[in-house]
């Protein structure tokens, strides 16, 4: 009954490849569609909207404005405050319906009929009277202040901080060389390929949420709030979801907009998105850092001081807050370095809003440091990793409180570079570019190091019953939605109980089922979410030695526990089955277990390769990607690669490909055809390997994480093979084509 | 001929049952499709990028949602829900047995290309597995464990 | 996502989808897969759509020894099974790189060309191979140099009535040909595409044609600089010089996929390297 460790098959695959996977819009709820009016402009003042053709439209039942809901909502969302200090904020809660829109594409009225292309025809003809407001679009210009996004907060500026730590004059006063760096992430779109979508049936003063959501638990309480409605007649349900990577952390104003329907008709009210809709719901990144660093000549860092600058967006998001909060904690990364100065700004604009994405802070993090070592190896004339381990923290300063105070708890860099060197083949590979270019093929090698902060608490609810007739269901308050984790979870507690996987299953995701939980997010499900199931796995099982030792009329000491079977000191036997029907039968009955884990961050780490070759039009390809990482304890290999895969692909595209572009009237790009997600045919092949004696977390599983690890590094690596390939840094994702032609050009004349 | 607004008889196979209903001629194929419960064929993007609405129409695949449902009329359809014979196609088991799906939303769409692929060309490079199927979009897998899985599947023989 | 109302006709003849486009205002359906997204955006309507796919009369390719006849209801995926790939090799190279897989199993090439999208791949494989547009009205037929039926962006030289009934290519012999699409992304639409032909006799240029898309209003055919190889031996020089004259003589637009300055230096590379040389 070992499972751990093992690359065990998905559990809950064949309705996925069978076609009978429930997403939000495929529930068979009776239900009005919902279809949106959006604001053209980038900011506007709504003097009338006149609806009145609309509701002659055939199927039409009802449209609402702001006017209509607005009034209906006793809050609004904010700041996910478990995590984000609101003190550190400025902002307004969001609306359901806008009446000063404040982005194209902003909802200003909510359109209801019995189907879409009815709902599609009515909007068509809707009146909206605007009076065009100035917007400010971009984030550099926000920070003049000359036109507001919000004029009752007197500041486009809806956070600002100082990081400071060490002495920082001194460091820059004493050192070899200073050198400038700049970071800069465009703006993405996370576009998981499941829009996202919200079924609300409110009746009899209770409220039934089907909702494409990461966050279940934190929507019944978002809606409990918005509406006034006591959280127990709530209940929201996640259905299977169609990839999220942070962006379902989310409460758009289409979803209140879509509940205060519902209450306001009394009649269940759909709404999914269509892919442009999804596409303007949540934007990703975007942000820049501008600073220097201080070296000593032989690489020692001793000094960064900077200005990061962050877009919020129109609107501050459930999740948005994190990124100027953490982003700064997180630039020392791995390294030594002790003095430092970032001033954390973030600045709202007239742009759709941003909300995290695979990483969340992190990979802006990793990219802002691992640009400044890439630069400094190259101003110093030092391999690149040669630089870093000159400055990564040694395993003797293991746990290390970082500049921030964030406790690094444990690793041991120095070996696992040198480790990860050898399996990455970096020596070599690099000779091999080398080797490649004289011969005139332009390829490139690029290598990043990361250091994460993951498997956040505060807690995850975990809850283990076993029924009368041995069958094992786990309900978990993390909220799996394509990570594979609901089968890793069923691996933790297999082999806890040494029971047939096939005796498991896992249940998620319905505020009525799971008494509480937090949700997948930030790398914590097998870590928290794992363990909280493995404690109660084992105090189920105490319970059935003391069954089982009632049964064998024997003191519990006496009896152990194998593979289903509990065993005498004297040889005697009862099965599992046996025991679970008795723990039913006699006094005490039942056998459940639940815990509510509290838990801390830990810090996974890895260096990731990619190499890259270069067309003579400057169109770059990533050829390979090659990973290894010290995730802490891996449970299921093939579930912990298969993470890799998809964030290096993001990674990718993130690096060359996707780029939010906004244009001088505030319109953002809202297709697949204007927003490059990568395909096939722009994939690498990818290696990835894990650390042979990994350091493990506090957990009881053990674990630290991977979900985000390459796309956290991989946009540091593979920039890094560009300028390998052609010769000239790079600070900014993406690169596009144009740009490496430049390069080239430059380098031939 | 039907004027604007009226509706059109559409007869048409799916999975190998006559289905004949009423539809106004607007209706994409994939909406007629989820409205007759297969909602195993997805809707992903509006722009025909996507492939996550893939299905087969008289044997070839094509994107329902760049198809009028009553373009189908008098054809055949298969969806994801149609290729497993009771139980699950080599394709189905080769996807689950590789790791070939994370979130599952595209998985019915790249299913569906790839068995068209396949029939087109049973023994495909990895080359052209994905000249074959760039019309579909996975956000989630990084694609690889996809071409594995296709590859394998190519080798059984049903 | 969701196509205004429309009515529908589905002729079983050419002459009732011909006599329902000249009264009626409606627009032939023949593959959709412009058609179909451009309904979905509600950025085109129409009355009525005559969905040409009943007419199984307008799909062929019919090999008549120094032309090759294709019908416009032919599929993009048929023209990548038959022996197009002998016949006219650069329509092969092309047809396969059209959309996706499953958009060359409903596209056509008559309804690729009535699109006259200036980033599509057929228009420049036209205009370099100088072949002919036929178009059928219930009064007359209509035959227009591939170089005069793309008019501008979106607006082929297609009068009220009139539909695209066949594509006639001429075939060359003794040419080499060469389709190279840049695309941002696998399954976009052309950043920059060249439809290449070339003779050489004796080691000297007879013949070349070069056609782009994606870089003008409509597929451009660079003659002046066609010219400048025209008598002479293919050479380091001569080649970097024809580029340099075929992409000074466009003013490509900027977009998402590239700006008109990148546009123009990649379709100097991509045609230094058709023609063998080295950008």
């Amino acid at each position: 009954m070992n499972y751990v460790g093992k690359p065990v098959k998905r559990i809950n695959d064949k309705k996925f490849v069978a076609g009978k996977s429930q997403y939000v819009d495929d529930i068979q709820v009776s239900a009005l569609h919902a279809g949106f009016v959006r604001s053209p402009y980038a900011h506007a003042r709504i003097r009338s909207i006149d609806f009145s053709d609309a509701l002659k439209t055939k199927g039409i039942v009802a449209v609402f404005t702001g006017k209509d809901l607005n009034p209906m909502l006793k809050g609004g969302p904010g700041p996910w405050v478990t995590y984000i200090d609101t003190k550190d904020w400025r902002y307004v809660p969001r609306n359901a319906l806008a009446e000063e829109p404040r982005y194209v594409g902003d909802p200003v009225a909510i359109v209801l009929g019995i189907d879409r292309y009815s709902v599609a025809d009515a909007i068509d003809k809707v009146n909206v009277d605007y009076e065009e407001l100035p917007a400010v679009t971009k984030m550099e210009d926000a920070l003049s202040e000359k036109v507001l996004v919000y004029k009752e907060l007197g500041t486009n500026v809806g956070y600002r901080k100082n990081f400071t730590s060490g002495n920082i004059e001194e460091a820059f006063k004493g050192a070899d060389k200073v050198i400038p760096v700049e970071a800069f992430n465009t703006r993405l779109i996370p576009s998981p390929m499941e829009p996202r979508g919200i079924v609300a049936r409110y009746e009899g003063g209770s409220l039934t949420v089907w909702y494409s959501t990461q966050i279940p638990h934190f929507a019944r309480e978002e809606f409990s709030k918005d509406f006034g409605i006591p959280s127990s007649r709530i209940r929201v349900i996640m259905p299977d979801v169609g990839g999220a990577f942070g962006s379902k952390a989310h409460f758009t104003s289409e979803d209140l907009a879509v509940v205060a329907s519902s209450i306001k008709l009394g009649r269940a009210v759909r709404w999914t998105a269509t892919r442009s809709e999804e596409m303007i719901s949540s934007n990703a990144r975007h942000n820049s850092f501008k600073g220097e660093v201080a070296v000593k000549n032989d690489g020692t860092l001793v000094g960064i001081r900077g200005d990061l600058l962050i877009d919020l967006g129109a609107y501050l998001t459930y999740t948005e807050g994190l990124q100027p909060a953490i982003i700064p904690l997180m630039v020392p990364g791995p390294y030594r370095v002790k003095n430092i100065h970032i001033t954390s700004t973030a600045v709202y604009t007239n742009t759709p809003p941003i909300t995290m994405y695979r990483g969340a802070s992190r990979p802006e993090a990793t990219f802002i440091i691992e640009r400044i070592m890439s630069t400094v190896a190259d101003e110093l004339h030092m391999d690149d990793l040669e630089l870093r381990e000159k400055n990564l923290v040694r395993a003797d300063e293991m746990p290390y409180k970082n500049p921030f105070g964030l406790t690094y708890d444990t690793g041991d860099y120095l070996s696992f570079m040198r480790e990860a060197k050898e399996k990455l083949k970096y020596q070599e590979m690099k000779r091999w570019a080398e080797e490649e270019r004289r011969k005139g093929r332009l390829v490139g090698i690029g290598t990043a190091f990361y250091l994460e902060i993951s498997a956040f608490g505060p807690w995850e609810y975990g809850e283990v019953r076993v029924d009368e007739m041995g069958g094992v269901t786990v309900i978990t308050g993390g909220t799996p939605h394509g990570q594979g984790t609901d089968t890793g979870i069923a691996q933790v507690v297999a082999e806890e109980l040494q029971v047939d996987i096939s005796k498991i299953n896992v249940v998620w995701g319905d505020t009525q089922v799971v008494a509480s939980g937090m949700g997948t997010y930030g790398s914590r499900t097998i870590s928290i979410a794992g363990s909280a199931v493995k404690i109660a796995s084992s105090q189920v099982l105490e319970k059935m030695k003391r069954v089982a030792a009632r049964m064998l009329k024997a003191d519990v000491e006496e009896v152990s526990y194998s593979s289903g079977e509990f065993t005498h000191r004297d040889g005697r036997k009862v099965s599992w089955d046996d025991v679970a029907r008795e723990a039913y039968a006699g006094k005490d009955p039942g056998l459940y277990s639940s815990v509510t884990l509290e838990g801390d961050v830990t810090f996974p780490y890895g260096l990731h390769l990619a190499v890259v070759e270069i067309e003579d039009t400057g169109i770059a390809k990533v050829k390979e990607y090659r990973a290894c990482d010290d995730i802490g304890k891996v449970i299921n290999p093939a579930l912990a690669e298969a993470q890799i895969h998809g964030g290096a692909m993001q990674g990718v595209g993130q690096a060359l490909y996707e780029e939010a572009k906004i244009d001088e009237n505030g319109q953002l790009g809202v297709s697949y055809a204007e927003y490059f997600v990568p395909t096939m045919v722009e994939s690498p092949t990818y290696v990835s390997y894990f650390a042979e004696n990994p350091f493990q977390s506090k957990y009881a599983t053990g674990t630290k994480g991977v979900g985000e690890a390459a796309l956290i590094v991989g946009p540091a690596a593979i920039v890094r093979a560009i300028e390998d390939a052609v010769g000239k840094r790079f600070n900014k994702t993406p690169i596009p084509p144009e740009e490496i032609y430049k390069a080239m050009l430059d380098r031939k004349s | 001929m039907v004027n604007p607004g009226e509706k059109v008889k559409v007869r048409v196979k799916i999975n190998g049952v006559e289905y004949e209903e009423n539809v106004s001629p607007r209706k994409l194929l994939v909406h007629f499709l989820r409205d007759l419960g297969f909602t195993g064929t997805k809707v992903g993007c509006d722009t025909s990028t996507c492939g996550a609405c893939t299905v087969l129409l008289n044997g070839k695949s094509v994107k329902s949602c760049t198809v009028l449902a009553v373009q189908a009329d008098g054809k055949e359809i298969i969806t994801i829900e149609g290729i497993g014979d009771g139980k699950l196609h080599p394709l189905q088991e080769a996807f689950s047995d590789n790791f070939a799906l994370q979130c599952g939303f595209c998985t019915p769409g790249m299913i569906m290309q790839a068995y068209s692929l396949l029939k087109e060309n049973p023994t495909p490079s990895d080359e052209e597995i994905k000249d074959g199927m760039h019309g579909n979009i996975c956000r989630c897998t990084g694609y690889q464990n996809i071409v594995k899985a296709i590859k394998e599947a190519s080798k059984v023989r049903p | 996502m969701y196509p205004s109302e429309f009515g529908y006709f589905k002729p079983s003849t050419l002459k009732e989808a011909l006599d329902f486009l000249e009264k009626e205002d409606a627009r032939p359906l023949a593959g959709g897969q412009s058609l179909i997204p451009m309904l979905k955006l509600r950025v085109i309507s129409s009355k009525f759509l005559v969905d040409l796919n009943g007419l199984s009369s307008l799909s062929y390719v019919k090999d008549e020894g120094d032309k090759v006849r294709i019908g416009s209801m032919t599929k993009h995926a048929d023209l990548v099974k038959g022996n197009v790939k002998e016949s006219i090799p650069l329509l092969y190279d092309a047809a396969r790189q059209v959309g996706d897989f499953q958009v060359r199993n409903m596209g056509t090439i008559g309804g690729s060309i009535s699109n006259a999208d200036p980033a599509a791949d057929y228009p420049s494989v036209l205009t370099a191979l100088d072949a002919k547009v036929i178009l059928d009205s219930n009064h007359a037929k209509r035959e227009v140099d591939a170089k005069d039926f793309f008019k501008g962006p979106f607006n082929p030289d297609i009068r009220k009535g009139e539909i695209v009934s066949e594509v006639v290519f001429p075939k060359l012999s003794g040419y080499t040909t060469k389709y190279v699409k840049v695309v941002r992304r696998a399954g976009d639409y052309a950043m920059v595409s060249l439809a290449m032909a070339l003779k050489v006799k004796d080691g000297k240029v007879e013949d070349l044609r070069l056609a782009y898309s994606g870089v003008s209003d409509t597929p451009y055919r660079a003659r002046e600089a066609e010219k400048l190889l025209v008598g002479k031996e293919i050479s380091e020089e001569n080649v970097r010089e024809v580029a340099e004259m075929a992409s000074s003589a466009v003013n490509p637009p900027s977009d998402v996929r590239g700006s008109s300055w990148y546009r123009r230096e990649v379709m100097k590379v991509i045609t230094m390297k058709a023609l063998g040389g080295q950008p």
